[in-house]
């Protein structure tokens, strides 16, 4: 199913008045910048509080 | 400007773009300020020019600080991955103390582990597809412990080595490897594996992903109790060739928080075996499903899962950008650029949602009725 885009009509002009008032907030919200998993992993285990999960070898 | 900072992709979805970025494999989800801004920075032959165009644009008092958010924002996304250097390891076969047999599809996996412990790691989810010990098998695994790092051999192979502390990247290591067993593919076939767990109605699939903790397994659980079948727990595998999600053998693991629920709706929950890995993540049980009817199903939507105790059943549309923000950062997703085009493309067919639940019944209620309203799409 084609989802529907429904973008503000906002000219540059606008853009960048509102990117201005952005900037002078260190630009929050704007943007996200998410970067996937190098390599494969199963669930991230949580912290061991117990020590260590494997004893020493 | 430097065009080579661009995004390879960029693609709309409802009010949000989505940019891809070749150099990083990174997503960035930016709005549609944002977007006009960051193209008319990109169109600009320097820095300064841009400066002066919005000088002469007459709408901001501080064009330097939007120029430079713009260039940090640009370096941040073009920050090269190194890809991790393959180290030639000679297998130490004096770590071979317990061999397990293994049965998928007609194909006799034998795995070596080194200790009880290290068995822990990969058994418990294979459990159900142990076979006796036979006189030859198709492939054998390796998996000891030396000087605090976790060893994964395949054929005597190295395939990898970390941290002992880092199980979970050898699991999901042996895991991607198992899905390739298991569907005679290789790992460059495959557009990512989505951290998260899919169920299926049999006509077609849904993604459920959040936080651990969040009930992922435990609702997967609770559906297949209710007359869905698993395809995958955990890890998602979608292919390049079909953009179908495929079925990874691995058994549910429940967490204890969720043992009295199961063990009321579930056959045979009680006796499954308890397994305590680690102390912090308490006791786990494994819980094997019968395979899906098909291999694969295409995946029509996307939902972020929320239990809640003594909330009501809520399922609610919500952004692609709070469902990226939770799948993103804990799937792996293949860095070749066709590849994330066709994740991208699959993006755009599918519906993202929030589920809220804590009641059983009208949970399985509710996600009966999503695959009806989907299907029929």
């Amino acid at each position: 199913m084609k989802k529907q885009n429904n973008l503000d009509k906002i000219t540059r002009k606008d853009a960048i008045e509102k990117m201005g008032k952005y900037a002078a907030l260190t630009a929050v919200g704007t943007f996200v910048i998410l970067n996937p998993l190098k390599s494969h992993a199963s669930s991230t285990p949580p912290p061991d509080p117990g020590g260590q999960i494997f004893p020493n070898s | 400007m430097n065009t080579s900072l661009a995004p390879t992709y960029k693609r709309l979805f409802g009010d949000h773009w989505i940019l891809w970025y070749d150099v990083s494999n990174s997503y960035s989800v930016i709005d549609n300020t944002f977007k006009i801004v960051l193209d008319y920075y990109l169109e600009s032959d320097t820095m300064e020019a841009f400066e002066a165009q919005l000088i002469l644009e007459g709408k901001t008092s501080d064009p330097t600080t939007i120029a430079h958010t713009l260039n940090d924002y640009l370096n941040s996304c073009n920050t090269l991955t190194v890809p991790s250097k393959k180290i030639l390891v000679a297998i130490d076969v004096s770590h071979r103390s317990i061999a397990k047999h293994y049965a998928i599809r007609g194909q006799i996996i034998q795995i070596y582990y080194a200790s009880e412990l290290v068995l822990k790691t990969i058994h418990p989810a294979l459990a159900h597809l142990s076979v006796e010990a036979t006189a030859s098998s198709d492939i054998t695994f390796d998996i000891y412990i030396k000087k605090k790092h976790l060893y994964l051999f395949k054929n005597e192979q190295l395939i990898t080595c970390v941290p002992q502390g880092d199980y979970h990247l050898m699991q999901g290591q042996f895991i991607m490897h198992l899905i390739c067993l298991t569907h005679h593919k290789v790992e460059d076939d495959w557009i990512g594996t989505f951290h998260g767990s899919t169920i299926t109605d049999g006509n077609s699939s849904l993604l459920f992903v959040g936080a651990s903790g969040k009930g992922k397994s435990t609702l997967c659980a609770l559906l297949v109790a209710s007359g869905f079948d698993l395809l995958a727990d955990d890890v998602s595998p979608m292919l390049s060739e079909s953009k179908n999600i495929y079925y990874n053998p691995s058994a549910v693991s429940i967490k204890e928080g969720a043992f009295s629920l199961l063990q009321s709706l579930v056959d045979g929950f009680n006796d499954l075996p308890l397994i305590q890995f680690n102390k912090s993540k308490g006791l786990i049980k494994y819980m094997p499903c019968k395979p899906p009817k098909e291999d694969f199903y295409p995946c029509r939507g996307i939902i972020l899962v929320n239990y809640k105790a003594e909330a009501l059943t809520k399922l609610e549309t919500i952004s692609i950008k709070t469902v990226l923000e939770t799948l993103v950062p804990e799937s792996w997703l293949s860095p070749n650029p066709v590849h994330a085009k066709e994740f991208l493309d699959w993006l755009d067919t599918v519906n993202t949602y929030q589920l809220t639940y804590s009641d059983t019944k009208s949970v399985a209620q509710e996600v009966s009725q999503l695959f009806h309203q989907l299907n029929k799409n």
